[in-house]
């Protein structure tokens, strides 16, 4: 039975995807210049919460759940801004930024791992540290002399029309973050550490009795899942904006959370779900370029909540997604 | 080494809290004012008037930060140059998080005996005029707050942001290319970003009738739209990438997103907004031809130095609009655009040409 669910859901998943091709196809030949600026737009936006979901899942995985996303972000986007105005190198700061997301990765880890504090409020320090940290040192006098990441076209594969620009002519850190999508999904679904990072999040009595060590794996990928949320900042201070401003982040760190659920805790279905936030912002934003429709913008920008609403209850009563069965509980050794 | 963590973590914690408590109101006082001359002023501010060394002057911003390269900075400095001319006066300011603690706000410089309050943004203009009625002791200045009655304690500073843009806008018609200019702007809540939008599209189309406008607002509320750069350039590019080549950004954290975004683009131009960008924004140097300027120091600092005199009264201030110097791009703009724009400038000041026909 569950065999058969399977495959209906994932024959439903290729006629998904065929139909939104042949949806694009369809707008491409309709205006070209529109629905690759759409397109373009819509990857740009779902790469950040694609990163912070990542960084989410594995926490999740393991158990931990993070809601200091935001603030690994925040913090993280400051220290490489800090660093490559400091340096003039781009990539200096890049390496500030994931070493910043891997410490406040290991300092979560410290309090929810460690000090058994309840996650939520440790998520929640990290937050609310973040913010008074960035704002106290930020100096608004420094800035980027060198300039942002800027676009590098893959060879001839950026000349073809619409994939070209929408894919194969992006900053670094975009490339970076679609082959972290397939490194993290085979290490999570097709290695040792991924079997043993979903034992301790679903049962981890059972996995410490089988000799995996619940404390030390749970401390190793909550740091490692912070490198995720640092490169994160670091990718909206030195490719997407190319400064810092304070609580630059704006959310995004809950959104990814989000994104995450709606992706059910795997790296292409978060990206999918990332890439549909995306694309509604930048939707409404060719709404409005457009004049066509007199709506509201903040009608069109509710939407992607709404829809992640709909679809997190229903699948709830559905029952097709549940959480790791031991997140948010501490581990202790008996 | 679990007391060291133990130990280590809480004094993280409190540096943290500690930063944060700091962060959002640090004090910058342009005089360093003793501990005594603050506490007398505020025992002796519950019914007379203040001292006449004393002289307290209280900002707060909107949700934007004061140091946000636009609009809440430009008032702050307004409220800092118009200290400076004032003897024995003092300046804070206060921000704002959330909108809903504009009262809470203006009421921490009423219980600190603050003699002038100014109020930063269209936002507060409510809870401004509550206070200014509540407290008619208190001289209050609204930034960019229309005020429908006069009310002799209460001076609103405002601003025909649809000249400003008018004149940038006429400016972009010329200098476009492709044909199509783009604006970037906060949220249409504020009216202030919506009288800038509409000159600027019809200064474009009064320049070059052919010119094809994009323009879009944030679709956040007014706690994020002011300060989302991420927003404001992801959309900037997506304008550049359907034929927009200058960009008008206009919003705050989330305008600058837009001009350093702009940046990038070989050739492509942007304009600023609220006072010249140039000083504020490097990172747009590559694309910034000009700003569309409202002088909100001068206002506010001439509004302080009458206040100071007594001869604040209510009603209406109109401040100052204009567009910045060229800077890098003086050569770029010709003689002839030279010659127009002065020609919309004489046009806007005696009323010939409207920025905002309906």
């Amino acid at each position: 039975m569950g065999q058969v669910v399977k495959l209906q859901q994932k024959r439903l998943l290729y006629m998904g995807l065929i139909a939104v091709l042949v949806l694009i196809w369809f707008f491409y030949r309709a205006n070209g210049p529109q629905t690759t600026a759409v397109l373009a737009g819509t990857v740009r936006a779902a790469t950040l919460l694609a990163l912070g979901a990542m960084c989410g899942m594995i926490g999740e995985r393991s158990g931990v759940v993070n809601i200091g996303i935001e603030g690994q972000f925040l913090l993280s986007a400051f220290a490489a801004f800090t660093i490559a105005s400091m340096t003039g190198s781009l990539f200096m700061g890049t390496i500030a930024g994931v070493g910043m997301g891997l410490l406040m990765g290991w300092v979560l880890a410290g309090m929810a791992v460690g000090l058994k504090v309840d996650q939520i409020i440790a998520g929640t320090v990290l937050n609310i540290s973040a913010l008074g940290l960035t704002s106290f040192f930020y100096d608004r006098s420094r800035s980027l002399g060198m300039g942002k990441y800027t676009n590098i076209d893959l060879g001839p594969l950026a000349d073809l029309p619409l994939v070209g620009t929408v894919l194969f002519s992006r900053p670094p850190l975009t490339y970076l973050t679609m082959a972290l999508l397939v490194v993290v999904h085979i290490a999570l679904f097709r290695s040792v550490w991924g079997m043993r990072t979903r034992a301790i999040g679903e049962h981890p009595g059972a996995a410490d009795t089988v000799g995996i060590d619940v404390i030390k794996l749970r401390y190793f990928n909550v740091t490692i899942a912070g490198g995720l949320a640092g490169l994160g900042g670091a990718y909206l201070a030195l490719e997407a904006v190319g400064t810092f401003s304070r609580a630059m982040s704006g959310g995004r760190g809950f959104l990814a959370l989000a994104v995450m659920i709606f992706g059910r805790r795997t790296p292409f279905g978060a990206y999918a779900a990332a890439l549909f936030f995306g694309f509604t912002t930048a939707l409404q934003n060719q709404f409005q370029l457009n004049s066509t429709f007199d709506i509201p913008p903040q009608f069109v920008g509710m939407l992607p909540f709404v829809v992640t609403i709909v679809v997190v209850a229903l699948s709830g009563l559905i029952g097709s997604m549940r959480d790791p069965a031991a997140l948010g509980q501490t581990y202790e050794k008996g | 080494m679990t007391s060291m963590w133990r130990r280590f973590l809480a004094l993280l914690m409190v540096f943290g809290l500690l930063t944060a408590a700091c962060g959002s109101d640090s004090d910058s006082s342009s005089s360093s004012s003793s501990e005594s001359a603050s506490s007398s002023s505020s025992s002796s501010s519950a019914e007379e008037e203040e001292p006449a060394e004393e002289f307290k002057i209280g900002l707060v911003t909107d949700t934007g930060k004061v140091d946000d390269k636009a609009f809440n900075q430009s008032a702050w400095e307004g409220a800092t140059s118009g200290a400076a001319q004032i003897e024995g006066a003092t300046t804070d300011y206060i921000e704002t998080e959330e909108s809903k603690d504009y009262a809470n706000n203006i009421q921490l410089f009423l219980d600190d005996g603050a003699s002038v309050i100014i109020t930063v943004g269209f936002g507060l203009g409510e809870a401004t005029i509550e206070a200014a009625k509540a407290n008619p002791d208190v001289l209050f200045i609204g930034v960019d707050q229309f005020q429908g009655e006069a009310i002799p304690n209460l001076a609103g500073l405002v601003f025909e942001e649809a000249k400003s843009g008018f004149l940038a806008g006429a400016l972009a018609g010329m200098l476009t290319k492709s044909n199509i200019v783009g604006a970037v702007l906060g949220t249409d809540l504020v009216p202030p970003v919506v009288f800038f939008k509409e000159g600027w599209e019809n200064g474009a189309r009064y320049t070059n009738p052919d010119v094809q406008t994009i323009s879009t607002y944030h679709p956040g509320g007014l706690d994020v739209a002011f300060g989302d750069p991420e927003w404001g350039a992801t959309t900037a590019r997506q304008a550049l990438d359907q034929g927009a080549d200058i960009i008008f950004g206009a919003g705050g954290a989330t305008g600058n997103g837009a001009l350093i975004e702009v940046a990038t683009e070989d050739g492509a131009l942007c304009v600023g907004v609220d006072w010249d960008q140039w000083g504020t924004v490097p990172e747009a140097h590559p694309c910034l031809v000009t700003s569309a300027m409202k002088d909100i120091v001068k206002g506010v600092s001439d509004l302080l130095v009458a206040a100071k005199a007594g001869t604040l009264t209510g009603g209406n201030f109109l401040g100052d609009v204009d567009i910045a110097p060229y800077h890098d791009f003086e050569s770029m703009v010709t003689d002839e655009m030279r010659a127009t724009i002065e020609e919309v400038r004489a046009g806007l000041a005696d009323g010939s040409i409207n920025p905002m026909p309906e």
